[in-house]
């Protein structure tokens, strides 16, 4: 006889996710394995000749790295000295101050952070990100993608994102060549919807660049770093490759962030053993040795891996809270799809959004799942008002806030009319009429007309060849009759002359004022310090449209 | 000015005076730039320049429309980010304040070639020789010593770990 019970249990979401034991000797184990390096450092001459059980001699082009650039050496022998416990039990004591905590933590090598991180329950880990994250107020980046690659339904996207509060956003591409496109739908769509929002587009590392040089965008993601020396060859990049793109883009006045997280190693089959969460660490090192101010985190493509092996959303959380740990801004992942069940995903998420991270997803589908290039996200436009509910239920700031539905309908008007007229103006194929009232009222690609993709290449490559760029895009858009749009990209070129939100953790307001870990650092150090939700900020949160007045009755 | 502006202004300098005292260093002689001028945007708009040699505060949408500003004055210059340099050691972020003046270096060098440098340092694609020469340009054409040393960094490195092109 079969149980019932079992038959319906098996038949539960939850079962059709994919699980895995531990197998500590390849790699298959979130952290604390019996594998990592037990930590330690040697300084002789004011250089590191030891580091985490190797010699100098036997380095790998990684521990190289990290151990000329990554590792503040004046306090390094100390901080080592200490307990591992002793510094856990400090970051979640609200009376130890999270600048105390840094000059701890910037002092110690990849494995004494994994174990000292390997103390901390995942309530610990959560309390340690309240303090530990670099900005005050927490925010939320989405990802804006079709199948199509439609330009008139990214932009339309966007502007209804933007008014669902978004501080960032990121596109990529189905087709390559689409990318000039995509970019500068997310730009104007962004700036129709709210002024100050940062965009980027996700490519293979040198298109970025050039992409961003060329003022089609305002910051840079996706830009790998990995945890073992033959996975990063794979990547076909060193350590000094990406810090030395990474000072590409500050020259041309460009935020970035580097992008690493569990798993990645052990999927490309080169995790010499080690857990997922030390290899973790070694990326974060290389990040901060790079100079570059955060990272995006938290297992991010890979969260298949680490979702499949116990405690390995624990190590998720535990590689965010070690980003912060090393000062970066911590833009914490939350996005791509890994489990069938609904109950999983958000609890999945629970740490980020409940402690409140730089950016808690990154990015969270700002268009149904079927949409996203980037195999999907944990959370999508289907999910907004769950969003919203769970920020009004548990009294948090998770970035977004409830809408209504006219002013989403006429962001979304807006910002494809604009970008109609941009097109018109700087002669690339025309957006029709019919394409802006279908990106106005459309839930995602299946309700937009097909664009003639030959043609829009054609006219990409051309663009390209005259070289276009974003001072182009304010002359057309004024021209077109869209002068506050045009104003909000040229704002966005002048903060690229000011530099300010090259720091870490950086966010605009709508007046373009810069809040990042320079001028708005969190300052938590328990009950009632730290972010508190202003009054203006609770209202916008907990009046949902459909909540019932007491006057209606 | 109103009693607003006032109260605002009487606020801002006394979180500078305590900003100073507490978590930024005070300014040394010199000048240098610390939290306490942070957004240089807005606090020394005056400062800053474009790398064209065109006043921060000049810049305005309209001369973009008239074509009397280009994609050329719309870039950060050097001196703007050695700013963003202090600013970042005055909050402790030193490796930070290292990108950037690295990044100031670079100002310099073409779109186009420093995407050329940036290949040349992904692996198998240099071989020593080509990186020293790299490291050479970037030193004597464009004064960029620590991007030179980085990459002079990046080929005993590479040595080393078999990471040079291969023939």
């Amino acid at each position: 006889m079969k149980s019932k019970r079992f038959e319906a249990l098996a038949a539960r979401p939850v079962n059709q996710d994919g699980y895995v034991q531990e197998w500590p000797e390849v790699g298959l184990i979130a952290m604390n394995s019996p594998f990592d390096p037990k930590p330690s450092i040697k300084i002789e001459n004011g250089r590191i000749v030891e580091m985490d059980g190797k010699t100098r001699a036997d380095f790998d082009m990684l521990d190289t790295f990290i151990a000329d650039h990554a590792i503040r050496l004046g306090n390094a022998e100390k901080a080592m000295a200490m307990d591992s416990l002793d510094i856990a039990r400090k970051i979640v004591d609200i009376n130890v101050s999270r600048d105390e905590i840094l000059d701890i933590t910037l002092s110690v090598t990849p494995a004494k952070l994994t174990e000292i991180v390997g103390k901390l329950t995942i309530v610990e880990i959560m309390m340690g990100m309240t303090k530990m994250r670099a900005r005050l107020m927490p925010a939320n980046q989405c990802h804006v993608t079709n199948v199509k690659d439609n330009p008139v339904q990214i932009a339309a996207d966007a502007a209804e994102a933007a008014v669902r509060g978004f501080a960032e956003m990121e596109t990529t591409v189905g087709i390559a060549r689409y990318a000039p496109f995509n970019a500068m739908a997310l730009f104007v769509g962004a700036q129709a919807g709210r002024p100050g929002i940062m965009t980027q587009c996700a490519l293979e590392e040198a298109t970025e660049l050039q992409l961003g040089m060329r003022g089609f965008t305002t910051y840079a993601e996706t830009i790998s770093v990995y945890g073992t020396e033959p996975v990063f060859m794979d990547g076909d990049d060193t350590p000094y490759s990406k810090a030395f793109l990474a000072s590409c883009y500050a020259s041309r006045g460009l935020k970035m962030r580097f992008t690493s997280g569990t798993g990645s190693e052990v999927q490309m089959g080169y995790a010499e053993g080690k857990s997922m969460l030390y290899l973790e660490a070694r990326c974060l090192a290389v990040t901060k040795g790079a100079g570059v101010q955060g990272t995006q985190n938290g297992s991010v493509s890979c969260v298949g891996v680490p979702a499949g092996v116990p405690g390995g959303i624990r190590a998720i959380a535990a590689e965010n809270l070690i980003a912060m740990l090393l000062d970066l801004e911590s833009t914490t992942s939350n996005d791509q799809t890994f489990t069938h069940s609904d109950l999983r995903r958000v609890a999945r998420s629970v740490p980020q959004l409940f402690s409140g991270t730089d950016y808690i997803c990154s990015g969270y589908s700002a268009t149904p799942n079927y949409d996203n290039m980037f195999a999907g996200s944990n959370w999508d436009a289907d999910d907004y008002d769950d969003w919203n509910i769970i920020q009004r239920d548990m009294r948090i700031d998770g970035g977004l806030q409830p809408v209504k539905e006219e002013d989403v309908i006429k962001a979304r008007n807006k910002a494809a009319r604009a970008l109609q007229g941009m097109f018109r103006e700087l002669g690339l194929p025309p957006i029709t009429d019919e394409e802006v009232e279908a990106a106005t009222y459309a839930r995602g690609s299946e309700d937009m007309p097909n664009r003639n993709v030959n043609e829009d290449l054609k006219a990409i490559e051309a663009m390209m060849a005259r070289k276009v760029t974003g001072v182009d895009f304010v002359k057309a858009l004024d021209k077109a009759g869209f002068p506050d749009v045009a104003q909000n990209i040229y704002n966005m070129l002048r903060q690229k002359v000011a530099g300010d939100y090259l720091h870490t953790a950086s966010i605009f307001d709508k007046d373009f004022h810069v809040y990042s870990g320079v001028n708005a650092p969190n300052d938590y150090h328990g009950p009632m310090t730290g972010y508190q939700l202003s009054e203006e900020r609770w209202e916008q949160i907990k009046n949902i449209p459909n909540a019932i007045r007491p006057e209606d009755i | 000015m109103d009693q607003e502006a006032l109260m605002r202004q009487i606020v801002e300098q006394v979180m500078s005076a305590m900003n100073k005292g507490v978590s930024a260093p005070a300014a040394p002689a010199g000048g240098r730039m610390t939290a306490a001028n942070y957004p240089l945007a807005e606090k020394e708009a005056d400062k800053l320049k474009t790398p064209t040699g065109k006043p921060f505060g000049s810049l305005s949408y309209e001369k973009v429309l008239s074509g009397e500003l280009t994609s050329d004055d719309m870039r950060i210059a050097p001196e703007t980010l050695e700013y963003q340099a202090q600013v970042a050691e005055s909050v402790n972020r030193e490796a930070f304040a290292g990108n950037l003046r690295r990044a100031a270096e670079l100002i310099a060098v073409p779109d186009e070639r420093l995407l050329e440098i940036y290949n040349a340092l992904r692996p198998y694609r240099s071989t020593k020789q080509e990186l020293l020469d790299i490291a050479g340009e970037l030193d004597g054409k464009y004064g960029a010593k620590t991007a030179a040393a980085l990459v002079r960094e990046a080929a005993e490195v590479y040595e080393k770990r078999d990471r040079l092109k291969k023939f």
